[in-house]
């Protein structure tokens, strides 16, 4: 068995700590909280940069995601009073990224408010920034997930579609690594993908409803691959289990390059995909599982209520076992978040638990 | 609450048929063949021995723990050698108000001594699990989310937060029973629901006469 430890704990949130966003390019660490705050972090030098806090929102803040694209770093914060704000540090030229971290270390006062967005009913469970930046994808317990185009420098966000295909509170969103593909996943029971249509860029197909699960699905994530090799989601249950999804036949997706979608040249006669559920990972779980985490290396990390980070490495094509289990990852609290970061030293975890502590861990194979 | 009352007429008990420990202790002694366990229970209490296994009824002939208060810190220092057990649960909930009747849960049996369940390791780093099965007074109440949610808010400020609440209505004993049990243990339903300045009042309400 590898070795789950524990690299640094960033305190300083009051309450639950809910969720985090590691950005791609940059060593930035972002976690929000019930204490309404997001917090930023240099994850090299550990270092607080700024707290995001200025009254803009007035009840707990549940997700955050950096986006990844722009000149400058800029992220997505939604909060249970049912809007979603967006900052950033307009003034940052991102290839002098290491200079201004220090330099927004001993400030602080950097990131501005760029907008705030309203359209949810109610609380706001989770938000994604599509792999070129060009869409914002948010749902909420109102049952719809919303889809927001905007542009390099934040300065519209344009609904663009309503998606109201769950029959309950939407918990969670997510884009797929490479391609115009998301996955939603529901207090209903179910997850639900979509594609976007090749002819009607604005609207979007659901391709597929995953059941299974014998709970609301918290959670779901992408396998890092290229889409051309296959698509494959894990998702994380309130069924205590973790589940991996394939996708077994479908239209050949829009494929990303250099920034530009390029249409599938054969308009597909049928509207969905066929997906099967290709296993159920290993139990270790005894309470809920909030979080999964697919990283590039195909490890498989996930967390839950009680308390363990769990992580699952794949022996064979569907064939998965436990390579590490961690116990009491934020004391006797429960675990809301987990997800990898590819640091300079190699692939490690972020956590983030109900004692308001985000967690980094570094784990030996 | 406003608009017709959903149970006009419910079943009330006496609060001096309500299980406490003291009522408990005599009950228990008067049964005789109970005695000896009880006799055992004490002796184990007394000894630096800590009985293992769940925590039932039998066990609660104990010395009586003194009342979880608010503060923290002393709740805390006595967590080690005082475990929780069903009547501290049951104490801590049945003073609840019904949101409709001037009763509490207790006197309307929606609560009942033998419906709670402490699963407690008695170990400080150790999680353990709080099970409360709810029986509202109709099986269409509609207010046995409010009620659910008025235990739990009063159980999470009053318990150690290594405790785990389940809270769930007792088999057959509503329509909706998968729904209201779904929404009683969704994490961030609750959270949001205490963001509720409203549905807050109400449960403060509620909590008013609890002690």
């Amino acid at each position: 068995m590898a070795e789950i430890s524990l690299s640094h704990t960033f305190k300083g949130h009051s309450d639950k700590c809910w969720s985090t966003s590691v950005h791609k390019k940059y060593p930035l660490l972002a976690s929000v909280s019930s204490d309404k705050t997001c917090r930023l972090y240099n994850l090299n030098t550990k270092q607080l940069i700024a707290i995001l806090d200025d009254d803009t929102h007035s009840k707990a803040v549940r997700t955050v995601d950096w986006k990844p694209t722009g000149d400058f770093p800029s992220l997505a914060v939604g909060s249970f009073d049912s809007t979603i704000s967006i900052w950033g540090r307009e003034d940052e030229d991102g290839d002098e990224m290491e200079i201004s971290v220090t330099a927004a270390t001993a400030s602080g006062s950097e990131w501005s408010l760029m907008a705030v967005i309203e359209g949810h009913e109610n609380e706001v469970k989770a938000v994604s920034w599509s792999c070129d930046g060009e869409y914002l994808a948010s749902c909420s317990r109102d049952k719809s997930v919303w889809l927001w185009e905007t542009d390099e420098a934040n300065e519209e966000f344009e609904c663009i579609n309503v998606i109201q295909d769950h029959s309950q509170d939407v918990k969670h969103v997510v884009w797929h690594p490479f391609t115009k593909f998301l996955a939603t996943s529901s207090y209903d029971d179910t997850i639900r993908l979509y594609k976007q249509d090749s002819y009607d860029y604005d609207d979007w197909i659901n391709v597929a409803v995953l059941t299974g699960h014998q709970g609301t699905v918290w959670h779901s994530d992408f396998e890092k691959i290229d889409p051309d090799q296959g698509i494959r989601l894990c998702s994380g249950s309130d069924d205590e289990t973790v589940r991996i999804w394939k996708r077994v036949s479908g239209a050949e997706l829009s494929k990303q390059k250099n920034g530009e979608a390029i249409p599938s040249v054969v308009r597909e006669d049928s509207h969905s995909d066929e997906w099967v559920e290709e296993a159920m990972l290993p139990k270790v779980h005894t309470g809920p599982v909030y979080s999964v985490s697919w990283n590039k290396n195909g490890l498989i990390a996930s967390a839950s209520a009680d308390g363990r980070i769990v992580v699952y490495e794949e022996t064979a094509k569907g064939v998965w076992r436990v390579v590490a289990v961690k116990e009491t990852t934020h004391g006797i609290f429960e675990v809301n978040s987990i997800e990898w970061w590819s640091s300079p030293d190699g692939e490690m975890l972020v956590s983030a638990g109900d004692d308001g502590n985000v967690n980094l861990w570094s784990l030996s194979l | 609450m406003s608009g017709d009352i959903i149970n006009a007429n419910p079943t009330v008990l006496d609060v001096s048929q309500l299980p406490t420990r003291r009522e408990k202790y005599t009950k228990e002694s008067a049964k005789g063949g109970q005695s000896d366990i009880l006799l055992l229970n004490n002796l184990l209490s007394l000894s630096l021995l800590t009985p293992s296994g769940d925590l039932n009824e039998n066990k609660a002939g104990q010395v009586t723990p003194p009342e979880l208060t608010d503060d923290e810190t002393e709740a805390e220092e006595e967590e080690a050698e005082d475990p929780i057990d069903a009547q501290e649960i049951y104490d801590l909930i049945s003073s609840i108000s019904d949101p409709e009747h001037p009763l509490t849960l207790g006197q309307l049996a929606v609560v009942n001594l033998n419906d709670i369940t402490v699963t407690d390791p008695r170990d400080p780093t150790k999680i353990g699990e709080v099970l409360i099965k709810i029986t509202p007074t109709i099986t269409h109440c509609s207010l046995a989310t409010l009620i659910g949610l008025g235990i739990r808010v009063r159980l999470e400020r009053s318990l150690p937060p290594r405790l785990r609440i389940k809270i769930l209505l007792k088999e057959g004993s509503h329509q909706s029973e998968n729904q209201v049990n779904k929404q009683l243990n969704d994490k961030e339903r609750v959270c949001a629901a205490c963001e509720n300045e409203q549905l807050l009042k109400v449960i403060t309400h509620m909590l008013s006469t609890c002690i």
